[in-house]
């Protein structure tokens, strides 16, 4: 317990995520609450910013600032390493995560509780997404790396293949064949699902993310246990 | 008094295919010091981190008390620092402070980037020996930056901790700050290491910087004849 409070002290001390990053989700989730409170039915698109958002904050990067030194205090304290990475983890998405749960709480009032969307089964799918695999991906990369090469993906997709795919997440059949597009688009472009409440089909066509998602973090939390933290200057 | 030894043997490290050193043995007991001196990308603070438990060698080992560097680290105090250039700039002094044992070690709201750099490195080592209890203490080119009172509370917190039975670790090449709080002295060169122990330098009285100089003169002269003829 006294080496978790330490760890989450560390990363308030030094934090992952840059003070300009939390003054924009603040801004963000701002004009994402004034919208939600005038017109609860763009709930879903109102929150897109903020998975942008969490997209890159997400991104924020474990081993150059530890090669950097800045952890050292942390990594020589003996605690475990994973559990080093989980509370990087933590602090780098706990912003996007408050953002999301103050507009979700302000289409609550709202609503009167009528409207859920920003809670719905979609919203918290596409959210764990975005909220795990940049950070898993940039663990070993500089920050905003994962960000950026999602985007790429994303743009790539886009215009290779029909945006409609992506902009509207509807899965017509639980057919092998059938899931296998929405399943891309889900991974590709998670905010098509933000606002829906899934479907037994639309839950097979996300399990495929969901899974990259949890295999990405095991992976990036085992990476960041085992790995050799070189001093960068000294190397 | 904390029972802790250092016992590295043969050891050697590499970045990707590049051997920093190779071959290092020497052993540390509690309540000893050991000063490693090296010219400029020897491997000094590469042999440090890897004490410290940063780095995995490629061959030989660490015991620290009979445990891997990783292992116990969790069980030692364990206090390093590899200077002010590691500290976040953008984290508050007062916050960075803190970190080692809870207490304020400085009142200063500045943020890390906007000090001085003997005041970051004053600070750095401020809050990593405010680890309590220590048993290891780990100081990468510890007395860099500082200026003379901050170096003489430095080499007295340093011996203070050795007498209270903390292995000591240090690196610098100011060697007048090593000479005499040492029990053994590393000689870190590139493809060479050797150990000597403070009575094999100087028979009579404290070894002194010119002893340390001399030898190291001496090991370098011939390491690099050694590699002329190679």
């Amino acid at each position: 317990m006294r080496d978790a409070s330490y760890l989450f002290h560390f990363f308030r001390v030094a934090p992952p995520v840059p003070p300009l990053m939390i003054w924009t989700f603040v801004v963000t989730t701002a004009v994402a609450g004034v919208t939600v409170a005038t017109d609860p039915r763009r709930a879903a698109g109102a929150l897109a910013p903020i998975l942008l958002l969490q997209l890159f904050t997400a991104s924020s990067g474990f081993a150059v600032p530890a090669r950097r030194g800045h952890y050292d205090l942390l990594l020589t304290r003996g605690g475990r390493r994973v559990h080093v990475a989980l509370a990087h983890w933590a602090m780098s998405i706990a912003p996007g995560v408050a953002s999301w749960l103050v507009v979700a709480l302000v289409e609550r009032v709202a609503t009167g509780g009528a409207s859920r969307a920003l809670v719905a089964s979609g919203t918290c799918a596409a959210f764990f997404m975005v909220s795990t695999v940049p950070w898993a991906l940039t663990v070993a990369l500089p920050r905003f790396a994962g960000g950026i090469g999602w985007l790429l993906v994303l743009v790539t997709s886009a215009s290779t293949f029909s945006t409609g795919v992506f902009s509207d997440w509807t899965v017509a059949s639980t057919r092998v064949d059938g899931l296998v597009w929405p399943a891309w688009a889900f991974v590709v472009y998670p905010a098509g699902a933000v606002g829906q409440t899934f479907t037994s089909a639309q839950s097979l066509a996300a399990a495929p993310g969901l899974a990259i998602a949890v295999c990405s973090m095991v992976l990036a939390c085992r990476w960041a246990a085992r790995a050799d933290v070189p001093l960068e200057a000294a190397q | 008094m904390i029972s802790l030894a250092v016992s590295i043997r043969d050891l050697s490290v590499q970045y990707g295919r590049r051997l920093v050193f190779q071959g290092v043995s020497f052993d540390l007991a509690a309540g000893q010091a050991a000063g490693v001196i090296g010219p400029n990308g020897s491997g000094k603070t590469t042999l440090l981190r890897t004490i410290a438990g940063c780095l995995t060698p490629r061959s030989g080992e660490i015991r620290i008390n009979g445990l891997t560097p990783r292992d116990a680290l969790g069980r030692t105090g364990v206090a390093y620092f590899a200077g002010d250039a590691t500290l976040p700039g953008a984290v508050r002094a007062a916050r960075w402070g803190s970190l080692g044992n809870g207490d304020i070690v400085t009142p200063d709201r500045r943020r890390l980037r906007a000090l001085s750099r003997g005041t970051r490195q004053l600070l750095g080592l401020r809050t990593a020996l405010g680890r309590q209890p220590l048993g290891l203490v780990v100081l990468d080119e510890p007395w860099e930056g500082l200026d003379p009172d901050a170096g003489r509370w430095l080499s007295t917190i340093l011996e203070t901790k050795r007498d209270r039975g903390a292995a000591v670790v240090l690196s610098s090449h100011r060697l007048h700050d090593l000479a005499g709080l040492c029990d053994v002295y590393l000689f870190l060169l590139p493809h060479q290491a050797t150990v000597l122990r403070a009575h094999e330098i100087a028979t009579v009285g404290p070894v002194t910087a010119e002893h340390l100089s001399n030898v190291f003169d001496r090991l370098r002269g011939g390491a690099m004849s050694l590699r002329a003829t190679s």
